[in-house]
């Protein structure tokens, strides 16, 4: 699969892959992706719905499906689907038990020119105070189809975090698994964590930190609930140093998350390549947001030179 | 002034509420008869299978009111005397808001407003896509219907042709409280719902409005508002005030019970 394949795309090309040969896959957007999707509404009459710009009862909605022995798609962008619908998610689907897919685009500042109100950078923070859910964030399109495949009938509500850049990195699907994180290069010195498309930053400042002399081992994570403890508290165990690389806002991200599972190991440096608990008020490109904040090899270079070590 | 109904279940309530010490009896009166009617007359289920597929629903998203879903629960024996006599118990099933994930027969977990008609919509298109005509009935309050959800469902459902969905509102005017500006049946009119209004405390009218629903000649969903008075049956609590969440002292439980003899 070709690693910098659009993963809305793949989603697309994944749903119509399902739901030809299961006939119970229903998939709910809000005014989003209808281009793409048009393949999957033309193959899977009835089960294709553009069904309005109401994020609340589309999560509602949604659950009421799954409550009849459907399995729901719903997507929109982030803000709205996880923030606007929190308590339709909370109640609805996780209060109930019910299963389904809540898939985004636009989180954290993907969307950088159309400012805060379609920013989204606490998902995980919030989605992580809610039992029977799954979070995904799946860096590629071979991560989105293989986490959707294993996830999409079982019995969570399941989160995919689709970001609008793929990290580039060449995964195999044998390789991905839900809930387990992957050792992407082996190190002795310090420990990068990186999710989403900053896994292609941690393999900067490998790069960075490899001329230095330092031996770096990065652990990539596609699954921040449930998180693989064992994988990052060996890594952290054996380098004592760690930087935890992601696209979320500082508090409740998969920082605090790493932090707090290594808490019984002695004489750890951390710090937290992430966004600051404010908002971003700033327009320009992605990437330009992302220099903003220090999420590039730069910013963490600089962030391990005065904090780790 | 119609006649009171159901005096059984009102006193079954109010034991209830005593036994509890807790729970919201006006908001159950209010609804009560409507829902004795639905269950006597109108939902097709199994009491000894409520999970059945091939069931009518019906979705208590008032959840307050839930005290009057579940005595027909219990009469139809879907829930047994001891789940009554726990009622807001430690070990019991029956809170203050029904619980789909302990109580037999309840389809959704209620409570926080405007959720129910929106779930219920999407267990309508569900059965649509999937070519079944089970119906659906859903009760919600007017005060709910200030919640927004509750007309983006509307907008979908007409729009999705969902007329095995049938929404019932519990007009008693608590809404209008606050909001006294509210044309209620003139909103559903507009959101394109077959329309109807009755006397919920009319068996006759709720009969006939039941019958409508059944036989219309439309593909749209269908709303019954249904003028109903919050405490219906014993004047001491009808109307909106401390009553609202009150529990019957000596004195006043004697009051009821013999105004409902």
């Amino acid at each position: 699969m070709n690693v910098n394949k659009s993963i809305r795309q793949q989603f697309a090309d994944t749903f119509l892959d399902v739901g030809q040969k299961d006939k119970d896959l229903v998939v709910v957007v809000g005014d989003i992706s209808h281009g793409v999707l048009q393949p999957f509404a033309k193959a899977c009459p009835g089960r294709y719905f553009n069904i309005g710009i109401l994020e609340p009862t589309t999560v509602s909605l949604g659950a009421g499906m799954a409550s009849v022995g459907l399995y729901p798609v719903l997507h929109t962008i982030a803000p709205f689907l996880i923030e606007r619908a929190f308590e339709q998610i909370k109640l609805d689907f996780c209060y109930h038990n019910l299963h389904g897919n809540l898939v985004t685009v636009g989180s954290a500042f993907d969307y950088s020119n159309l400012g805060c109100t379609h920013h989204c950078y606490g998902d995980f923070a919030l989605l992580k105070t809610l039992p029977n859910m799954e979070i995904t964030y799946p860096g590629s399109a071979v991560e989105f189809d293989t986490l959707f495949r294993q996830c999409y009938r079982n019995t969570k509500l399941s989160y995919y975090r689709v970001p609008g850049t793929p990290h580039g990195v060449e995964f195999k699907a044998s390789d991905i698994e839900l809930g387990k994180g992957i050792k992407v290069t082996d190190g002795a010195d310090i420990t990068l964590v990186a999710t989403g498309p900053h896994l292609k930053t941690a393999l900067g400042v490998r790069d960075r930190l490899s001329a230095t002399g330092l031996s770096t081992e990065i652990i990539y994570i596609h699954t921040i609930r449930p998180l693989d403890v064992d994988l990052v508290h060996a890594s952290v165990d054996k380098t004592r140093k760690v930087v935890v690389i992601e696209e979320h806002m500082r508090s409740g991200g998969l920082g605090d998350e790493v932090l707090r599972e290594t808490r019984d190991i002695s004489d750890v440096k951390y710090a937290s390549a992430s966004i600051p608990d404010q908002f971003i008020t700033g327009y320009g490109e992605y990437h330009e947001l992302c220099e903003s904040v220090g999420l590039t090899v730069d910013g963490v270079m600089a962030l391990i030179q005065d904090q780790v070590i | 002034m119609s006649e009171v109904m159901n005096k059984d279940l009102r006193r079954k309530i109010v034991d209830m509420v005593i036994a509890g010490n807790d729970g919201h009896i006006p908001s159950a009166f209010s609804i009560l008869d409507i829902i004795t009617y639905i269950y006597a007359d109108v939902l097709k289920f199994d009491a000894a299978n409520p999970d059945d597929p091939k069931r009518d629903y019906f979705v208590l998203s008032k959840g307050h009111g839930c005290l009057a879903l579940y005595v027909n629960l219990h009469r139809h024996g879907v829930i047994t005397d001891e789940d009554i006599a726990l009622f807001c118990k430690k070990d019991g099933i029956l809170g203050e808001h029904p619980d789909r994930t302990k109580v037999p027969g309840a389809e959704a977990s209620t409570g926080s407003l405007g959720h129910g008609l929106s779930f219920s919509t999407g267990i309508a298109l569900g059965h649509k896509v999937k070519g079944m005509d089970n119906k659906i009935y859903v009760l919600i309050g007017d005060g709910e219907s200030h919640e927004g959800t509750v007309w983006e469902a509307a907008h979908i459902a007409t729009n999705h042709r969902l007329k095995n969905l049938c929404v019932i509102v519990d007009w008693n005017q608590s809404g209008m409280q606050l909001l006294p500006e509210d044309n209620l049946p003139g909103k559903w009119e507009a959101f394109g719902w077959h329309t109807l209004v009755i006397d919920g405390h009319d068996e006759q009218q709720i009969a006939a409005a039941f019958e409508t629903v059944a036989h219309k000649q439309t593909d749209r969903p269908s709303v019954i508002v249904a003028k109903t008075v919050k405490g219906k049956g014993v004047a001491m609590i009808e109307g909106h005030g401390r009553w609202h969440h009150r529990i019957p002292n000596e004195q006043e439980y004697t009051e009821i019970m013999g105004a409902l003899a």
